[in-house]
């Protein structure tokens, strides 16, 4: 009801800028129309608290079996869409939140050359996947095991002790990572 | 040092800045991340097996403080410093 009000409105400022006898017309329906609505919100209000709670749980039954069918006939559409069309029906309304976006070796190898620039006991021009932590960067094994921990930081699983003391180049912690998330070119 | 203290001691590092990198306070994060560090970093010319093992005992101790202190920062928190933000 409101909406429609809303339409007369608009119409009757439409009709204001070219004819002001018609404005004024839209204007008497206007101030009809507000009245009728002031009368019927006057009625409501006299409702009895009683009556309505002797409407509503029938109400909210019926509701109930409205929303069922409702769902019914969802399942229905939903089993017969996809031999529609199933390529598109399928990339729109399956989205996976959590899951993070894929790895490559590509990928990973970047990653895993950004943290090492990034740490600064690394030289960066020194650094390429195939340079030795300790013999070519000229790292200790405590400096090891902070690159490690690095690693474990940026791709968010633990790296095993025993595991650790062998990824000695930036080319053994990519394949061990791709390893771990099954990653095969 | 022999492999296996040397495997020890590095555990024990990474534990330590683990745990030290959970400090709520900014302050005492850093302190602590710093010391660890150093700590090692010192320790890691000792030669004599008594040194070495002190220094280990040190470590254990510290790690068990660091983990009360933890927890007790977690439970009276202080608002972030301005350099955090």
């Amino acid at each position: 009801m409101k909406n429609k009000l809303r339409n007369r409105n608009s119409l009757a400022h439409d009709s204001l800028t070219t004819a002001p006898a018609a404005a004024a017309a839209a204007a008497v329906g206007t101030s009809r129309k507000m009245a009728t609505l002031a009368r019927t919100l006057h009625l409501v209000s006299r409702i009895r608290p009683s009556t309505v709670l002797s409407i509503l749980p029938r109400a909210a039954a019926v509701g109930c079996l409205h929303t069922t069918s409702l769902q019914e006939h969802r399942g229905v559409s939903r089993v017969v869409q996809p031999a529609i069309d199933k390529t598109s029906w399928c990339s729109s309304s399956v989205r996976d939140y959590s899951s993070k976006p894929p790895l490559t070796l590509d990928l990973i190898q970047q990653r895993v050359l950004l943290v090492l620039k990034l740490y600064d006991k690394i030289n960066p021009e020194k650094l390429s996947v195939e340079s030795h932590f300790m013999q070519d960067l000229g790292l200790d094994s405590l400096d090891h095991v902070e690159v490690i921990m690095a690693m474990e930081d940026e791709f968010g699983f633990e790296i095993p002790d025993a595991d650790a003391e062998k990824l000695l180049r930036p080319a053994d912690i990519i394949r061990y990572v791709a390893d771990k998330e099954d990653i095969y070119d | 040092m022999a492999a296996g203290g040397r495997r020890e001691a590095l555990a024990l590092y990474k534990a330590l800045l683990r745990e030290s990198g959970k400090f709520t306070s900014y302050n005492y994060r850093e302190y602590a991340l710093r010391r660890v560090r150093d700590g090692f970093r010192k320790a890691k010319s000792l030669t004599t097996e008594a040194d070495q093992k002190r220094e280990l005992e040190m470590a254990k101790e510290s790690l068990q403080v660091i983990k009360r202190q933890v927890v007790l920062g977690n439970l009276y928190r202080s608002p972030t410093l301005v350099i955090e933000k």
